[in-house]
């Protein structure tokens, strides 16, 4: 167990950019997961830390060790791959052992680690088959298995669930949790999908373009977003995001006016609100009252899409709630939950909220 | 364990009447030569010219072409030998400069597997006087060496770049997940690339060796008696007396037996590794 620390790290190739110039710290035994759209830099932070990528400057610490020029095999991390990354001609037993082979362990010892780790994900009785004969979620248990067996000092784990349905994927985020949690290894976990985010980390670090919008812990991103990347990124349906101005502290947009979200004044500013902070009620005490464009049942809710102009406002109404095409309704905004961002440079705006 | 991937395939190539009557006439076009040369090894010389299917069948060709005359057994030993070394030399260096190619960039890009592939472009014809000049000088003529030498030539370039095209359609994943597991670069090629891409290896041995059991105009120039082997000793059943055709066939037997056995016992051991290599 360790702590890992990019200090500082870049990678280009030729004049593309590939990670910007940055400084990271996981703590030991913290959950840290690289959230961001493909293409923005988290795969290859980690693959960085893992020894698979040179940095192109900077240096990677794990503990106390400088490890920016060591081969993958001496960092002592254990990496589960995206389409787990399983060797085809090897039993499930020799998957999971081969990190104990490679370092030369004696087999009696081996198979004991085998057995045991086989025992924690349920592998036990397909230790004698091939990754071939095995399920989605029993490859991706197997790809777990022969990360934890050698008890390394870090975890990296690139998209392990995006390959499974989505019922799997529930149950085996719940077990990473639950094995991370056990082990207290350091992990840094890379994802694109901001529920396995939410719902694993201590903390997150949303990236985009290379560079880290936000670090901190899942509650602080979704109720306090940094900028206007990450306020539509997190939470499904996406935060609304009106444009308007800010006249001494209120806010105004087009037959919208919302009283107290902000000081001062400012022309050009974005509102973000999520949309169950929206309430649907009725034209007296609306702040907007606007078009049904659209409504949705989902089952545990009904969300209701407005139309503002070229913009739509998505609230989140109760599950009884129905409406027709064409009616308006009445929109009010939780002050408390209203995030004001500055429409040029898109950084947030701290108002009272 | 494959059974169900293997009955997918076998109802996929299903046999329709018309299949049947085109295997056929393929069976008959590729194997009327081979059963002639086999019938006339076993035919006496004055049979060997009549068109009847009846004949008494001898082995005196055989032991006559085993004999002083011809000391095919020497001619085999040498086929052997040669394409065995060859073998052994080419296949495991092939696989290393494959994998070399297929995953490190070099300066110049591609330009050195191409180059590989260039030297193949040049006809025997051209190099074979200053080869045998070398040769010679070397004190290599007629000796195996000099043969399991120029078969490396360009077995070698040929087995490189069938592998490599074998390394390149697998992902890098495991051998990344190799190195992370503690693997050297060698070790998780002997571990893990190698047995991957089995199927592909074998197959550029089979190629390599009908190449260098076959290759007859290097041997012709550069061995005279020592080092012959058995595509160059069919020369020898053409004598001043006339055509020895009832030898020729034995010698082209010989020629041809192995290569059966070894696609026979290769065949079974490469439809395996193809479905073992099918998992994503």
């Amino acid at each position: 167990m360790a702590s890992v620390s990019l200090r500082n790290v870049e990678k280009r190739w030729g004049p593309v950019v590939g990670v910007a110039r940055q400084s990271l710290d996981v703590g030991d035994g913290e959950f840290m997961v690289l959230l961001g759209p493909s293409g923005c830099g988290k795969t290859t932070t980690m693959r960085m830390i893992a020894g698979l990528e040179d940095p192109s400057d900077g240096e990677i610490w794990i503990g106390d060790r400088d490890v920016t020029e060591l081969l993958p095999r001496d960092r002592d991390v254990a990496m589960v791959f995206q389409n787990y990354g399983l060797y085809p001609h090897m039993t499930v037993a020799q998957n999971i052992g081969y990190p104990l082979k490679v370092r030369g362990q004696p087999r009696a010892e081996r198979d004991n680690a085998v057995d045991e780790v086989a025992r924690k994900v349920e592998l036990l009785p397909l230790l004698h088959r091939r990754p071939r004969e095995l399920s989605g979620g029993q490859r991706q248990r197997v790809a777990l298995a022969r990360a934890i067996v050698r008890r390394p000092q870090v975890f990296l784990m690139d998209e392990p669930l995006s390959n499974l349905d989505a019922k799997l994927r529930v149950s085996m985020r719940a077990e990473i949790k639950h094995l991370q949690h056990e082990l207290k290894i350091t992990t840094i976990y890379v994802t694109h999908d901001q529920i396995e985010a939410m719902t694993l980390a201590h903390r997150v670090a949303v990236m985009d373009r290379g560079v880290i919008q936000q670090l901190d812990t899942p509650e602080a991103i979704y109720n306090r977003p940094a900028n206007l990347f990450v306020a539509s990124f997190i939470g499904s349906p996406a935060m609304n995001l009106l444009n308007g101005a800010l006249e001494t502290g209120d806010f105004v947009a087009p037959g919208i006016r919302i009283a107290g979200v902000g000081q001062g004044s400012r022309p050009a500013v974005v509102l973000g609100i999520r949309p169950e902070d929206l309430e649907l009620c009725d034209a007296s005490e609306a702040d907007a009252v606007l078009p049904v464009y659209s409504f949705e049942l989902t089952g545990d809710a009904t969300l209701a899409t407005v139309a503002h102009g070229e913009e739509r406002i998505c609230a989140r109404g109760d599950r009884h709630l129905r409406l027709t095409f064409g009616d308006t309704v009445g929109l009010r905004f939780a002050r408390a939950h209203c995030h004001l961002f500055d429409a040029t440079t898109t950084q947030r705006i701290d108002g009272p909220a | 364990m494959s059974a169900p991937v293997r009955r997918r395939r076998r109802t996929r190539g299903a046999l329709t009447p018309a299949r049947c009557i085109g295997i056929a006439i393929l069976v008959v076009v590729w194997l009327a030569p081979v059963a002639w040369i086999a019938a006339t090894a076993f035919k006496s010389p004055a049979q060997v010219l009549s068109l009847n299917v009846f004949f008494e069948p001898t082995l005196r060709n055989f032991a006559i072409a085993f004999g002083p005359q011809y000391q095919l057994g020497a001619r085999l030993l040498n086929s052997l030998i040669v394409t065995g070394v060859t073998l052994l030399v080419a296949i495991p260096i092939a696989t290393a400069s494959a994998y070399a190619l297929s995953r490190y960039r070099f300066p110049g890009g591609s330009v050195w597997s191409i180059a590989i592939l260039a030297t193949q472009f040049v006809p025997a014809a051209v190099i074979i006087i200053p080869l045998f000049v070398a040769f010679r000088g070397a004190g290599l003529i007629d000796t195996r060496a000099a043969l399991v030498i120029v078969n490396l030539s360009f077995v070698l370039p040929y087995a490189t770049w069938m592998i490599k095209g074998f390394i390149d359609a697998i992902p890098q994943d495991m051998e990344e997940a190799a190195a992370i597991d503690g693997a050297s670069r060698l070790r998780a090629l002997i571990d893990v690339v190698v047995p991957v891409i089995a199927p592909g290896v074998i197959t550029a041995a089979i190629f390599s060796f009908v190449i260098a059991w076959n290759e007859f105009f290097y041997a012709l120039i550069l061995t005279r008696s020592d080092a012959t082997t058995l595509p160059v000793s069919l020369m020898s059943a053409r004598t001043e007396q006339g055509d020895a055709w009832e030898i020729m066939a034995t010698i082209g037997l010989v020629i041809i037996g192995p290569m059966l056995l070894i696609s026979r016992l290769v065949q079974r051991f490469f439809v395996r590794g193809l479905t073992a290599g099918s998992v994503r």
